[in-house]
């Protein structure tokens, strides 16, 4: 089978997938929210993560315990607990990111009975020594809940096969995002999100396999059809689990080239040393990568970053996909508006749900959009 | 030459037609529930109006919701670039422009060429449109033409604090029973509205010279709390409602 056909079957159902996993290959499963999650120490305690998005059905329980400006992320999740959906899962792991992320893990905690179960109370601030130290021994806490609720071991060198697997991996998500900002009419942004998605729910070592096949397709393409007048535009947020927002991008002249999401490049950003104690260099990747709003680095790290990535991939305008509620990149978004704006590069602002606003809503915005540059 | 624009929007459509770059006319009616004969209609409309045969018109340009609706044109492009168009070629000093129309609302900045170079849109809530107005107007038994005249009569506008156009109806009823008087609450209405588009528009920074198109332009209420409010005075064209179909007609020019 073709290796995008296997990712979309699994993509199809992966709570399915999850319990394959539980049934099949005797993995414990975890699930978790965020990209700020240490995979690798779950992965070295011989466990499956396996990431969590929200609802796409009805929400009909989550709201009894959970205020009306929540996030459709925290929202869904809580949904699809309660509604018994998760019930494969052995357990979850919240990393401290948000606040409603923070307070939904209460909320799980409180409503739910799974054998596992872990805050990961993550500093806030990363640029001073006393966070570095920190979030050593927050990785470190977190390695002896895992063992204790796991009832399992892991040793340095479980955590270093461990770490190997995921440069292997977030190396595979970089060449692939590489090779379609160089020429993106060889695959399609609904494509490259499915490929992200899947990194994040498949079996790890199963996946570090599948993705140099991948690579080695992809490089082999005929291009079906010139993409490079199309305008490239990047986007910015937290999740986007909006496949059909790449290809109304598409109708409307644009191509999607590079991203700052929490379920795009902040995920696999970042390689980690393979030296010394693991628990270092983990919480070393931790605090150098990437930020999102919740965590601070410094006041324009944010600003900086986006401002190299458009001169990096000739980037024209970038799209903030603001999910409903999600107060991080809310209160983020003036200031990196105003930051962009100072260096002459058009930026838009588009509120999204869990639901994307009507196709015509989109299309009006996108191709005004692209004829601003 | 001639050329035609044609601005289907959810409530109104609108025609224009340019002659060697000159307005000779335009035409707005009801959209109804079919975009698509609507553009049609307002179109073959004008041209009856004009004694113009189809044969002389160049080029066609369609925008608003239902733009892709239509066949018979040569290009679509979004209302946003329209209106921006078209307020630049009716005033080419304009920077930005406040367009509020039946059912949504949006601020763009314009450069020196009429380019937009930012814009902002609102088209999940009826605060702030055509729709709020109408809504009150029914409530308050008042022919919606005069609406706007009779709130400059009052003497102080009444407080409406509910933001949703549903709630803000159950509050003038209460303030009705409660013996406010009907200028008052006319005038509270005005300023609810002018207080939603100014909260839209001040997230694109507008800056002087300003224009108001778009169908609520014509209500003199709206377009004063809105100057009051922006602390700016604002430029209001008898073509405001067609300043999208005008601009559709400039951009078909360009083709």
């Amino acid at each position: 089978m073709d290796v995008l056909t296997e990712f979309y079957e699994i993509l199809n159902d992966p709570y399915a997938y999850g319990q394959t996993c539980r049934d099949e290959k005797k993995k414990k499963v975890i699930g978790y929210f965020c990209s700020y999650t240490p995979e690798e120490i779950i992965s070295a305690a011989g466990a499956h993560p396996m990431r969590l998005f929200g609802t796409r059905g009805e929400i009909a329980l989550a709201d009894q315990h959970l205020q009306a400006y929540s996030c459709s992320l925290v929202r869904g999740a809580l949904e699809e607990v309660l509604n018994g959906r998760l019930d494969f899962l052995d357990g979850t792991v919240f990393p401290h990111t948000c606040d409603s992320i923070q307070r939904l893990s209460d909320v799980w905690r409180l409503n739910t009975n799974f054998r596992f179960f872990a805050d990961i109370v993550l500093p806030v601030k990363l640029d001073t020594d006393s966070a570095k130290e920190y979030m050593v021994d927050v990785l470190r806490k977190f390695k002896r809940d895992l063992k204790k609720g796991l009832n399992c071991r892991i040793s340095d060198e479980d955590l270093n096969e461990a770490i190997a697997t995921y440069n292997k991996i977030r190396d595979h998500l970089k060449v692939i995002y590489g090779l379609r900002s160089k020429n993106p009419g060889i695959i399609t942004g609904g494509d490259v999100y499915s490929i992200v998605k899947v990194s994040m729910i498949m079996d790890r070592n199963d996946l570090v396999k599948k993705l140099p096949e991948l690579i080695e397709n992809l490089k082999t393409r005929n291009v079906s059809e010139d993409r490079r007048d199309r305008k490239r535009v990047a986007l910015v947020g937290s999740i986007c689990d909006q496949p059909d927002i790449y290809s109304i991008i598409e109708k409307s002249g644009g191509v999607v080239v590079w991203d700052d999401l929490c379920t795009g490049s902040r995920y696999f950003e970042g390689i980690i040393e393979i030296d010394g104690d693991p628990i270092v260099s983990i919480a070393k990747r931790y605090i150098e990568r990437q930020i999102c709003p919740a965590k601070h680095v410094s006041l324009t790290a944010r600003g900086d970053h986006l401002v190299a990535m458009a001169n990096e991939h000739d980037i024209q305008g970038f799209i903030f996909l603001l999910l409903k509620f999600c107060e991080p990149h809310a209160f983020d978004y003036p200031y990196m508006k105003e930051y962009l704006e100072k260096e002459n590069i058009p930026s838009m602002l588009l509120e999204i749900e869990d639901q994307l606003p009507a196709e015509g809503q989109l299309l009006t915005r996108f191709e005004t959009f692209m004829h601003m540059f | 030459m001639c050329v035609a624009g044609i601005d289907i929007g959810s409530i109104t459509s609108k025609a224009a037609i340019l002659s060697d770059g000159k307005i000779i006319g335009t035409k707005v009616t009801f959209t109804g529930y079919n975009a698509a004969l609507a553009g049609r209609k307002v179109y073959e409309d004008l041209l009856d109006e004009l004694t113009i045969d189809e044969t002389s018109i160049k080029k066609i340009v369609s925008t608003g919701y239902g733009r892709n609706s239509v066949d018979f044109v040569d290009k679509a492009v979004t209302e946003i670039i329209c209106h921006g168009t078209g307020a630049h070629y009716l005033n080419p000093h304009i920077r930005s422009i406040i367009d509020v129309g039946g059912q949504d609302s949006k601020a763009m900045i314009v450069d020196q060429d009429g380019r937009v170079k930012d814009f902002v849109m609102n088209d999940k809530c009826a605060a702030g449109t055509g729709r709020f107005l109408e809504v009150m107007a029914r409530a308050l038994e008042v022919d919606l033409d005069s609406f706007g005249l009779q709130s400059l009569k009052a003497e102080r506008p009444s407080k409406i604090s509910s933001i949703c156009t549903v709630f803000a109806e159950s509050e003038v009823i209460s303030l009705i029973s409660k013996g406010e008087k009907r200028d008052n609450i006319i005038a509270g209405i005005h300023e609810s509205v002018a207080a939603r588009i100014s909260a839209l528009a001040k997230r694109v920074n507008v800056r002087s010279p300003i224009m108001m198109t778009g169908g609520v332009a014509k209500n003199i209420g709206v377009v004063k709390a809105l100057e009051r409010k922006l602390g700016m005075s604002i430029e209001v064209s008898e073509y405001a409602q067609s300043n999208g179909a005008i601009g559709a007609a400039v951009m078909a020019m360009k083709l």
